[in-house]
């Protein structure tokens, strides 16, 4: 049972030393009861307060660190490696997601020099912006087949590690995977080899290379065994493979370990999942599609495929950003000018607010009425039109003062502006504001525009 | 200490509502588990896959639907064809056509396209309006009329013309009422409410709470379906216990990953493939948050979740 | 002769004529020659839905006869009266039945005689949907044929359903009436009998739509009574027969309307008289509660939110009335139905056209409302509304409220025709339609007489606002029975309730009691949803089992127990919208409060968002707790842990803002003469320790109080 920020404050010495980086005991207290901090970050929490605060204030599921990242995630990403697990609840709307899904494509020692060319090609190849944040194959599984030389393993995956990303080693020989470790352990790849036969071996190279574990079992009991086996050898550095004996069995065992976690505070399955679709789903793209939309939703920290293209990637990481934004805060667009088909310095403007969700309706329609039009987007604190109107955030002041800083009137020649009919109050307010500007109520809902602008540029 | 599986049982169930007529007939709902937790308990009617036709034929279809219909040139041709494409369970005729923004096209001539795609096929029939409130709600209570003891899905009574449609469907031609209302638990709610309180039998209706293309808002249809999944199973709310259909290939094949062609968007890769993965991937995701039946429209897609859902099932 | 023995009388008569008439049937057909009327599923539909029995021979109508017979008692009861008109419609049944013998078509052009269960579901549904808002029976012979035409067409303009039966079908012929199922007029047929064919309508109704089973009687009135919404408009002479059929008709809850003054009984909402026949149309609607949806506003200018913002400046101004300079007000007032003439828009004093362009004048308009729902405490609601409607119309500018309100009406608006009553015609479409579950009718006086408008404003309307500022005063959670359910942020916020009291407005600041249940009463199935407070846990905290109970259902789940009063123990959940939040300061065992504006720091050693984002969520966070600015002075904030007096800290702009209302509250319960001057603000302490010395040399009363933790 995670306590409450008073509970926690009660403990702490109530000196408002601000060693921890917190201003206060009180904010530090809240800090931890919501997860951003620990609470050893304190430094003087007596022995006492910190074993019964310790246990309690523990996260149900561990954050696992593994990689190397190539680059920052995003602007605020400061992060070298990626986080994994961490999860506090099951679904989104009681709590924002806080590690997303990592997905990463494979190449095997079966496959000839030519197909790991290619295949390692096609990793680099996927890699844009979206809404801010950039989106690439963050692993590649280097898969050992069974009978492989350690020698052919090592140098497999000596040419994956050169592509740039992370790596995840698929591999059950201790000979190989010792080899392929010593090829590449600084670079801190997930070993994804231990099983109920193999742990203790396995363990042993991970934990001198100081590498992520992924576990295996033939069942989930073989699996929680094992994981029990491995905490008690010390290692609490492990990540969870649900297996590849069918796709029933592989979603079943995401969902009962998460929730076994998450809801029964089992910590033994307090790790982060592992699930190779791939393997589930041999030579089927979409179907590897499906399967990797269906373990973002639930509920893997790692989805492997065989070849992350942008088909399978285009949608599947449009999911994951809107799985993992926070339910209570509105997804917002930056503010800026927006060109829609094509649109030039003489096209109309039209103008709305940052809110995502506002932005992709009101452009997708402007796409559809295939009117050239600039869609002026200024900082409305991300809400709806009339939330943000009602809030003081989307007014003729605040448009105005964009169409300033963005220097609008230098870039675009076109003088009509067009509001959300919802907001039509602003009108006039608007004409003062904007000397020159003609500006134009146009329609409360969104799919109205496309008649709307066919009108207007017909009449 | 070994692991024992935890279950987690519901008191409530998702009502069952039958779809079409005779040996086709799809059964929708019934479950009492979230989607696919059948460690929880046995699948009671896997998910189901309806085909979307338009009573515009192929005229506005990107080139790869195209080429699967190829030799059809009627809309009831289109719906045979449709019908015969592995894993599709019902079909459904938009009638497109009917927006006063678009063709325009009267409603007589709509409902005799709707009379002839039911006359073409022997799966359950599931007609969807052109989203005019206005339009709606003069045309969908024609179709119920017309397809009397077909016991088709009309699609949507929505807040505004649900009156019309719902009184058509429900109680005067005894057909499926289709609550339509945007990605809002309590909005949800809200309409099914205002039909119950027309008088219509809730075990008529299904629900479309809203949806959106994988990476377009689509955090709230999320939310939306989990809530009033879990608010249904966890709290029996009666007024949430109608199985949710969602339309996915409206959505999806208009976003620019889907349609951008291949100059446009160098390094994409082929259009098709994007138009497939955009529309399997919206779909499972809507099937993991509880949608009882999804409408897409690439064969491919169909097949690929089709098999997904059996191997969950 | 009483009313009970008209109907039996008339009863008997036609009981007596049916007998006769079977008899006859079976003497020249046999008994069992078949009888049914042609496209039905359902028999006999009067008969087969009363009893649920199906008649399909001249021996069974013989037998049904018999049944018929039985409801015929005879005592001097109203119920008596109802079950003897009830067996009147079932013997015209009978005999119209009769008239279908062989297949025989006895009805021609323009009459209908029996529709077909097409027609009633192709009806229904608009009937359901409220397109056709009520279905008048027109029976009898109308004064003048002129009369006759004029009521046919008052209803066919408003969308009712009309049915005709006797000599006004000739009358509306004569007159040249465009007749027809498509035009929702519908000659039934001249003889009496023949309006059991909108019986037989009602009755499918209730059968298709209503899923009533056939045989259930009661279940059958019970839905003709609530969702049908029929009436009847007789002619006199009313002979016994006829008043017999009445009875049945006032059995299914269809009231009778008649011009008949002679040896008649007035039953109030169930039998009335109007002797003006040109008064038919209102006193049916009112007699029904019929309410007419307006789609179109008669006004020469346009009426859209489009204009909302429209600027009317000094140059384009035709005329200006300016409650700064002159005596000016707008004001809703609540009336007894019967001192309202729906629709009725008087103009006192000079029209716009007597104005010289650019003038400034005095204007009052007052909307005059009743209804059986209506409430004086939704009045101020409507009000708010005005500013809104006033600037929807093309070429008026309106700002303010109550007696400080400014219009401007714009040289081109009066071109175009724009007079004083138009602003009449206004308000009323947009208060009937968008307060139609509570406002029953309406009439609008605008008043542009100057001396008219001063003494109204000193003698009506400042007595009226101040009337309703002290109801607002006077409201206390005490005062009330019911407290309001508030999720309209549960998009945001999926698990977040707001229980709205009149101490204790909605978290985001913009729904008040008032308001919430103005909402609930004109939305039911809204976001405002009534709790109950009837069963107290705990006063101290303010905790109810059935706010629990709502809470818990509202949050799906998500939420146990809140109190209503407490920070500390259950404190209320906030979404993400709230004004202000307040949090414990352990140091100097009070509460410190920022508002969303506050960009700063607070002795918390948190800022705003880092406050909201710990706070919001819909979930319970012990010792902080979102609100609106106007909850901060109330008595009940925080009253469980000591109220007001525990705050110790605000933002300074948020301190000016609340200053009056607070130091008041602060006088009222502890007598602290200008409390504020003991919060701390920005300006004085930003981190504990300077805001605990501060305090301490104030000689906060907090410091003193009982530990908070």
């Amino acid at each position: 049972m995670a306590l409450n920020g008073i509970a926690i404050f009660k403990l702490t010495p109530k000196k408002n030393c601000k060693e921890c980086g917190c201003p206060t005991c009180m904010a530090f207290s809240m800090k931890v009861a919501q997860g951003a901090m620990t609470i050893d970050q304190c430094p003087y929490m007596s022995e006492e307060a910190l074993a019964t605060l310790s246990e309690a204030s523990a996260p149900p599921m561990k954050t696992i660190k593994a990689g190397v990242k190539p680059f920052a995630d995003n602007k605020t990403d400061s992060d070298k490696e990626y986080s994994l697990g961490g999860e506090t609840v099951l679904f989104r709307h009681e709590k924002t997601f806080v590690n997303k899904t990592r997905y990463a494509s494979t190449v095997c020692t079966c496959m000839d020099d030519a197909a790991v060319d290619a295949r390692l090609a096609s990793v680099s190849a996927v890699d844009y912006d979206r809404i801010g944040d950039r989106m690439y194959v963050e692993f590649i599984a280097v898969d050992c087949a069974e009978g492989t030389a350690p020698e052919k393993y090592a140098e497999l995956v000596k040419k994956a590690d050169a592509a740039g990303r992370s790596l995840i080693l698929n591999v059950k020989d201790e000979a190989c995977a010792k080899a392929a470790l010593d090829v590449c352990k600084d670079k801190k790849p997930i070993l994804n080899g231990a099983d109920a036969s193999n742990y203790e071996a396995m363990n042993k190279l991970a934990t001198e290379a100081g590498v992520v574990l992924g576990v295996s079992g033939a069942s989930v009991e073989e699996l929680y065994d094992t994981v029990a086996a491995l905490e008690k050898a010390g290692n609490k550095n492990l990540i969870l493979d649900l297996g590849t004996a069918s796709v029933k069995d592989a979603f079943a065992n995401g969902v009962l370990i998460r929730r076994a976690a998450l809801k029964d505070g089992d910590r033994t399955f307090g790790y982060p999942s592992l699930v190779n679709v791939g393997k589930l789903a041999s030579g089927d793209a979409h179907m590897q599609a499906a399967l990797a939309a269906l373990f973002t939703m639930k509920y893997g920290s790692v989805v492997i495929v065989e070849e992350m293209t942008y088909a399978m990637a285009l949608p599947l990481y449009g999911l994951r950003q809107n799985l993992y934004t926070d339910p209570q805060k509105a997804p917002r667009i930056e503010p800026g000018i927006y060109p829609i088909n094509g649109a030039d310095e003489n096209s109309v403007c039209l103008t709305t607010v940052d809110f995502a969700l506002t932005y992709f309706l009101v452009s997708g329609e402007l796409e559809r009425s295939g009117v050239p039009c600039n869609l002026l987007i200024s900082d409305a604190g991300g809400l709806s039109v009339l939330t943000s109107w009602a809030a003081g955030k989307f007014s003729s002041g605040s448009i105005a003062k964009y169409i300033q800083e963005f220097d609008i009137e230098n870039k675009i020649k076109n003088r009509t502006l067009i509001i959300p009919g919802k907001v039509a109050v602003l009108k006039g307010d608007l004409e003062s504001k904007l000397p020159g500007w003609n500006i134009v109520v146009g329609p409360t809902e969104a799919v109205q525009l496309v008649k709307f602008l066919k009108d207007m540029q017909n009449a | 200490m070994p692991f024992t599986k935890k279950l987690q049982k519901f008191n409530a169930t998702i009502r069952t509502v039958e779809l079409g007529t005779g040996d086709k007939t799809v059964k929708l709902g019934g479950g009492n588990t979230f989607p696919f937790y059948t460690f929880d308990g046995p699948t009671a009617n896997p998910a189901k896959i309806g085909i979307e036709i338009s009573d515009m034929g192929l005229e506005s279809e990107p080139d790869c639907i195209k080429a699967y219909y190829e030799g059809c040139s009627t809309v009831a041709e289109i719906a045979k064809k449709a019908a015969s494409f592995e894993g599709v369970d019902f079909v459904v005729l938009k009638l497109e056509g009917g927006d006063p923004n678009g063709a325009d096209k009267p409603v007589e001539d709509l409902v005799a396209v709707a009379k002839e795609v039911s006359e073409a096929i022997d799966l359950p029939l599931v007609v969807e309006g052109c989203k005019n409130v206005q339009k709606d709600a003069d045309l969908l209570p024609k179709v119920a009329e017309a397809l009397q003891g077909k016991n088709v899905l009309l699609l949507s009574a929505r807040e505004e013309d649900y009156k019309n449609i719902a009184a058509a469907a429900g109680l005067a031609y005894d057909q499926l009422v289709g609550a339509e209302s945007a990605v809002d638990i309590n909005l949800a709610k809200q309409l099914n409410v205002l039909i119950k309180q027309l008088g219509v039998d809730l075990g008529k209706v299904v629900m479309n709470v809203g949806s959106a293309a994988a990476g377009y808002g689509f955090d709230y249809v999320i939310s939306t379906m989990d809530r009033v999944r879990a608010a249904a199973l966890g709290q029996a709310d009666d007024s949430l216990l109608m199985p949710v259909i969602t339309p996915i290939s409206s959505e999806t094949w208009t976003v620019k990953e889907a349609s951008a062609s291949e100059e446009d968007a160098p390094g994409w890769g082929p259009v098709e493939e994007r138009g497939i993965d955009m529309e399997v991937e919206t779909a499972v995701a809507c099937l993991t948050c509880g949608s009882d039946a999804v409408i897409l429209k690439h064969p491919t897609s169909i097949a690929t979740v089709s098999k997904m859902i059996q191997a969950l099932s | 002769m009483t009313l009970f023995d008209r109907v039996f009388s008339g009863s008997d008569a036609v009981f007596g004529l049916t007998e006769g008439a079977i008899n006859n049937a079976i003497e020249q057909y046999g008994a069992d020659k078949a009888v049914a009327f042609p496209n039905t599923a359902y028999s006999l539909p009067c008969y087969y839905g009363v009893t649920g029995t199906k008649v399909t021979s001249l021996a069974e109508l013989k037998e049904a006869l018999g049944v018929v017979k039985s409801l015929m008692t005879r005592e001097q009861k109203l119920n008596d009266a109802f079950m003897s008109g009830i067996a009147t419609a079932l013997c015209a049944e009978f005999i119209e039945v009769l008239k279908y013998i062989d297949g025989a078509e006895p009805y021609s052009e323009p009459c209908y005689g029996h529709l077909a269960d097409a027609v009633i579901r192709e009806l229904g549904v608009p009937l359901v949907t409220g397109d056709i808002p009520g279905v008048a029976v027109i029976l009898g012979k109308a004064p003048t044929a002129d009369e006759a035409a004029d009521l046919v067409k008052s209803y066919q303009a408003q969308g009712i359903l009309v049915t005709l039966v006797g000599d006004v079908i000739d009358q509306c012929v004569e007159k040249g009436v465009n007749m027809g199922a498509g035009v929702r007029v519908i000659p039934l047929g001249k003889d009496v009998t023949s309006v059991i064919h909108v019986v037989s309508v009602a009755v499918r109704a209730a059968l298709i739509f209503g899923n009533v089973t056939p045989g259930d009687a009661a279940g059958l009135m019970k839905y003709t009574m609530e969702r049908v919404p029929a009436f009847v408009n007789a002619f006199a002479p009313l002979d016994d027969v006829i008043v017999a059929c009445g009875a049945g008709a006032i059995a299914l809850g269809f009231p009778v309307i008649t011009n008949e003054t002679e040896n008649i009984f007035r039953v109030p909402k169930s039998l009335i008289v109007q002797e003006d026949v040109s008064k038919f149309n209102a006193t049916s609607l009112e007699a029904r509660d019929i309410k007419i949806k307006i789609t179109k506003i008669d006004i020469p200018v346009a009426f859209a939110s489009a204009f909302e913002g429209e600027i009317v400046r000094r140059k384009q101004m035709q005329v200006e009335f300016d409650g700064s300079r002159v005596d000016c007000f707008e004001l809703v007032q609540t009336k007894e139905a019967s001192e309202i003439e729906d629709h009725k828009i008087e103009l006192i004093g000079p029209d716009f056209d007597e104005f010289e362009k650019g003038s400034k004048h005095s204007i009052a308009y007052i909307v005059e409302v009743a209804g059986k729902s209506m409430q004086s405490d939704f009045e101020s609601v409507f009000e708010r509304k005005f500013h809104s409607y006033m600037n929807c119309i093309e070429g008026v500018m309106h700002t303010g409220q109550r007696d400080m309100i400014r219009v401007r009406i714009s040289d081109a608006a009066y071109e175009a025709g724009f007079r004083a009553r138009h602003i009449g015609e206004v308000l009323y479409a947009k208060i009937k339609n968008d307060f139609d579950a509570v406002v029953d009718k309406c009439q609008v006086k605008v008043i542009t007489d100057p001396e008219l408008v001063t003494k109204l404003r000193h003698e009506l309307a400042i007595p009226a606002f101040d009337k309703r500022d002290d109801r607002l005063k006077s409201l206390t959670d005490e005062s009330v029975d019911v407290y309001y359910s508030c999720i309209m942020c549960q998009a945001f916020s999926p698990s977040h309730v707001c229980v709205v009291t009149p101490e204790r407005l909605g978290l985001c600041g913009a729904v008040s009691w008032l308001d919430a249940k103005a909402t609930n009463e004109l939305e039911p199935t809204g976001p405002c949803q009534v709790i109950t407070k009837e069963k107290l846990i705990d006063d101290r905290i303010g905790e109810y089992e059935d706010v629990n109970e709502a809470v818990r259902r509202f949050s799906n789940g998500a939420l146990e127990e809140v109190s209503l009063y407490s920070i500390m123990e259950k404190p209320m959940t906030s979404c993400g919208c709230f004004e202000c939040i307040c949090g414990i300061e352990p140091f100097s065992n009070g509460v410190i409060i920022a508002n969303r504006e506050y960009a700063g720091m607070t002795p918390l050693g948190m800022t705003f968002p880092e406050l909201a984002s710990m706070t919001g969520g819909g979930v319970q966070t012990p010792g902080f707790m979102g609100h609106g600015k106007h909850f901060i002075a109330s008595k009940k904030f925080m009253k469980a842990e000591g109220g007001i007096e525990r705050i110790v800290w605000m933002p300074k702009d948020l301190k000016e803002q609340v200053a009056e209302r607070l130091n008041a509250t602060a006088k009222e319960l502890y007598g602290i003469d200008n409390f504020t001057d003991m919060i701390g603000d920005e300006t004085i302490a930003e981190d504990p320790e300077t805001l605990l010395a501060f305090l301490t040399e104030k000689g906060h009363p907090a410091l003193a109080m009982d530990p908070m933790m």
